[in-house]
């Protein structure tokens, strides 16, 4: 590993405990926020080491950041899920919660320093808060039937490059940019692959309700 | 889970449908026994991906596509890796047997890495073998179930071809 990026490990190990400990319901709002802060600027740390790993073409090394900087997008998602519920925002809640869950999965995807740092770990967490926290959802998966697709990290037509989904390459993730559909279906799923599509809200005998809180929504 | 069925002549069917006939693994399109015409074959969307990983190990399959031509992918964003169907020729697991092990291993690997940062009860994959008896029959195995289960199908593949 890269001295620099090894010596910034530890910092950033530093750092993550330091705000790990706000992320319960019963910390104080105004820590959460304030470490929320503090992720976001220490964020801006690790992208630039990033980029400097790209520049010196060092792969490990920019998917060792790349990593990184997802276990830091998780743990602010997970923060700002936490300030969301006590601001009795729970649908905002929920997104934060998936994005976090994304983050952590990216994080281990990209290199091996995630499951090092107990990704594993963490992403069994998110999915235990995602079964308490939460009522059971119903989720929409889109059904496509793809013509094209071109490569993130190349922009050749996807299966003609090297390059394969899930994988990362010096800093980035490889994933498909789909440009050709040629039929679209949705379906209601259990465990469908994106879990910001839900259900939102349903009427029943002519009330309106919010799926997440219960409460009736008054027609405009 | 394991499911062990019949299935169609392979050969047959990809001379009726217009398809290069596979003389060594390839991968079958989802509706490679229903489908009308060879205009409607769709592959599954983790195809490609299988391709490349192939390509990579230095396992050489036999595309049913033609030159030049490409057949559609589906994807149903569902949390599950589906994978596609591989035909096993009879001749492959009598005379390299080593490769079929070679190609799901490097299937499970990559799954290893897929799925990391996901709970490991949600890991699952599906993954569906054609291949020959050696009295000249075509079985289909489904699998369904945690993705480094693969490792245990070159076996599975060996005791049907045996039937």
């Amino acid at each position: 590993m890269n001295k620099e990026v090894e010596s910034f490990l530890k910092e950033f190990i530093e750092v993550l405990r330091e705000c790990e400990k706000f992320c319960f319901m019963s910390r104080g709002k105004e820590f959460q926020q304030e470490a929320v802060k503090k992720l976001t600027t220490f964020k801006q740390k690790v992208t630039s080491l990033k980029e400097q790993m790209i520049k010196i073409k060092d792969e490990d090394s920019a998917n060792t950041m790349l990593s990184l900087e997802n276990l830091i997008d998780a743990m602010i998602n997970e923060l700002k899920m936490w300030i969301a519920l006590k601001e009795d925002k729970p649908n905002k809640a929920w997104d934060f919660l998936i994005n976090a869950q994304f983050a952590v999965r990216t994080a281990a995807q990209a290199h091996s320093i995630a499951i090092d740092l107990n990704a594993e770990g963490y992403a069994n967490k998110l999915h235990l808060l995602e079964k308490l926290l939460f009522p059971p959802q119903m989720f929409f998966s889109p059904s496509l039937i793809i013509e094209k697709a071109k490569c993130s990290i190349c922009g050749k037509e996807y299966g003609e490059c090297e390059h394969i989904v899930g994988k990362a390459y010096m800093g980035k993730m490889c994933y498909k940019i789909i440009t050709k559909i040629k039929e679209m279906k949705v379906s209601i799923v259990k465990e469908p692959a994106n879990k910001h599509a839900r259900m939102l809200q349903f009427t029943d005998e002519g009330i309106t309700r919010d799926f997440m809180t219960w409460r009736r929504i008054e027609k405009r | 889970m394991l499911k062990v069925s019949h299935y169609i002549d392979v050969r047959k069917r990809a001379q009726e449908l217009g398809c290069n006939i596979p003389t060594s693994i390839a991968l079958l399109p989802r509706n490679f026994e229903i489908s009308a015409s060879k205009e409607e074959l769709i592959h599954e969307s983790t195809t490609p991906t299988v391709r490349v990983l192939w390509r990579q190990n230095g396992i050489t399959e036999t595309p049913l596509e033609q030159p030049e031509e490409k057949f559609p992918f589906v994807s149903e964003h569902a949390f599950e890796w589906i994978g596609p169907t591989i035909f096993i020729p009879a001749m492959l697991l009598s005379q390299n047997p080593h490769l079929v092990t070679i190609a799901l291993n490097v299937i499970s690997n990559y799954l290893t890495e897929w799925f990391r940062g996901i709970p490991r009860d949600s890991r699952k994959a599906k993954l569906r073998i054609i291949t020959e008896t050696k009295s000249g029959l075509y079985k289909k195995i489904e699998y369904e179930g945690p993705p480094d289960g693969l490792k245990d199908l070159p076996e599975v593949i060996r005791e049907v071809h045996n039937e």
